[in-house]
């Protein structure tokens, strides 16, 4: 219980740090105005523009954070991420076809479409490469993503810089790869998310003893684990329209939270999600404000963080 | 009245022959010890009995059921399995892995989990993590995680093979009392203790049947020394056997 207290607390602390933080600093006195009802151009820009990039922001992370958490679990690997795996790589592919790509469907069902399939594609491609290579273990598994990603990402670039003329420019494209939030409406779909990943916490935990005992529980493994990646590329997929390539913030939130709340999906889930969002807002934070009057794209900040902590993690299980 | 029937048992993969049509006949209250040489198709067998291998031919009864029919929920609340090598991917606490064990079953008594830990001596253990345990510990957690929602049939395959001297004896002789009121199959790998603690002994080789008897008559069978390629000197040993091998 002191640890959800102490994750929700911190939360809001972000939430409140990130409100203020931008390349015009307010102080907490200024968005208690604000949220007031202060009619003043400085208050309004704050709750109709800040505010909801904040909170944009902590749903990304969170979504990050559901969505890193049951690729670990999925694949019982604690290095797999949607990152890494190429199914973020996939979504983002995705996402720029429908960004550049004039299409018959409307621009705002086409992104989170267009990504979903890129992720679920690009995810199903690195479990197949890696069964039809016979690697299921931690590396096969990685390295298969890390080809596939790198191919997308080659394909994306292609495309923009195929695609790309006056019409559609090339300047929003690229600032929503490298990362940065969008305005949201979709609080709802983060809790959509947050209900889908809980349904697999069960499973999840009985997946995580091993395929044998797995089944031997009356787990039916191969079918679970295919709607498993469904229900992670979805969430990776709503991450990355709204946020752009987030990295390392679904390697790094699932660990912390493990650390704090236990291995055990049904309070991992939650506790990842919480760390995901707090993250992500206080990168998202430092993207804004760090640089005035320029923004740093929002998956350098996590990508300088989270790197690191990617090779730590990677040097103390090759030593083990 | 027969808890688990395997009528025509027959498992290929490939070209080669695993399980080689033979029935087996379980009643719902006794322990059986199932023995043989390296590939005999020991572990293929109880996997089938647990309903977990694809059968080629034949089917496994349980009660009336067919268990290919069963739902798997139905099945794993039905029949413990332990498998012969168990390694969870996450490091749960004691606690952690005896609630996923329980969350198979659809509804359980209040004091389950409660007994499971004082029964197999878990108390105090329950907040240690898995990579803390012993391998004594963690034979009877896993016994434990498999027998919290008390399965009226029991299939262990070889789980005591790793532990040392007094834990393997003490894994054995739980797993063969439990044939006391329920239904116990296990893969036993040293001889000794299956003849000595197990009523009924089941001998495979090459996937075929050999025999299956009292162990008391089982002992005296010179089928057993054909099987294994040796020649045993039989010892009686206290209450149970010795069997020597000579070449």
């Amino acid at each position: 219980m002191r640890v959800w207290l102490g994750l929700a607390a911190i939360l809001l602390l972000a939430l409140v740090v990130a409100a203020c933080a931008g390349h015009a600093w307010a102080s907490p006195a200024d968005l208690w105005r604000a949220l007031a009802g202060d009619a003043a151009l400085r208050s309004r820009l704050l709750v109709e523009w800040r505010l909801p990039r904040v909170v944009a922001a902590a749903f990304v992370g969170a979504l990050l954070g559901l969505g890193g958490t049951i690729y670990q679990g999925v694949f019982r690997n604690p290095l797999a991420e949607p990152y890494l795996l190429g199914s973020a790589g996939g979504a983002a592919l995705g996402a720029t076809v429908a960004l550049l790509v004039p299409l018959a469907l409307p621009q705002s069902w086409l992104l989170p479409l267009l990504a979903f399939a890129g992720a679920w594609g690009a995810t199903l491609l690195v479990i197949g490469i890696s069964r039809v290579a016979g690697a299921v273990d931690a590396a096969g598994l990685l390295l298969a993503g890390v080809a596939v990603a790198a191919i997308l990402g080659a394909l994306r670039s292609f495309l923009m810089l195929a695609l790309s003329d006056e019409t559609v420019s090339l300047q929003v494209v690229l600032s929503w790869v490298l990362g940065g939030i969008q305005t949201p409406t979709w609080a709802l779909i983060a809790g959509g998310c947050v209900g889908l990943s809980l349904g697999l916490a069960r499973r999840l935990d009985v997946l995580g003893l091993g395929e044998a005992m797995a089944i031997a529980f009356g787990l039916e493994v191969r079918r679970f684990v295919m709607l498993a990646v469904l229900a992670g590329s979805v969430i990776v997929a709503a991450a990355v329209a709204y946020g752009g390539l987030v990295a390392f913030v679904g390697l790094a939130a699932p660990h912390v939270a493990r650390w704090l709340v236990g291995p055990l999906h049904r309070p991992l889930l939650p506790a990842s999600a919480l760390v995901g969002a707090i993250v992500v807002v206080l990168a998202d934070a430092i993207a804004r404000s760090a640089l005035p009057p320029a923004e740093i794209p929002l998956g350098l900040v996590t990508a300088v963080a989270g790197g690191p902590f990617f090779i730590v993690l990677l040097a103390r299980r090759l030593r083990s | 009245m027969s808890a688990l029937v395997a009528e025509n048992l027959r498992v290929a993969r490939g070209k080669s022959t695993l399980l080689r049509d033979f029935s087996l006949v379980f009643d719902a209250t006794e322990s059986v010890a199932i023995i043989g040489p390296n590939g005999a198709g020991k572990s293929t067998l109880l996997k089938a009995l647990a309903g977990t291998e694809a059968l080629t031919g034949g089917r496994v009864r349980l009660g009336r059921r067919n268990l290919a029919d069963l739902p798997a929920a139905e099945r794993a609340q039905a029949i413990g399995y332990l498998p012969q090598h168990f390694g969870p991917h996450w490091d749960l606490s004691v606690a952690e892995l005896l609630e996923v064990g329980a969350g198979r079953a659809r509804s359980l008594p209040a004091d389950a989990l409660e007994k499971a830990t004082a029964a197999f001596e878990l108390g105090g253990l329950e907040r240690r993590r898995w990579s803390t345990l012993s391998g004594g510990e963690r034979a009877r957690v896993l016994l434990a995680m498999v027998l919290v929602v008390d399965p009226p049939v029991l299939l262990a395959d070889e789980p005591a093979a790793s532990l040392d001297i007094r834990h393997r004896l003490d894994l054995v002789r739980t797993l063969a009392e439990r044939g006391g009121d329920r239904l116990s199959v296990v893969v036993v790998h040293d001889l000794d203790l299956a003849f000595s603690f197990f009523k009924r002994v089941v001998l495979l080789a090459d996937g075929e049947l050999i025999a299956d008897e009292a162990a008391a008559r089982l002992i005296a069978d010179p089928r057993l020394d054909e099987v294994f390629g040796v020649r045993f000197e039989r010892l009686r040993a206290g209450e149970g056997w010795h069997l020597r091998a000579c070449r």
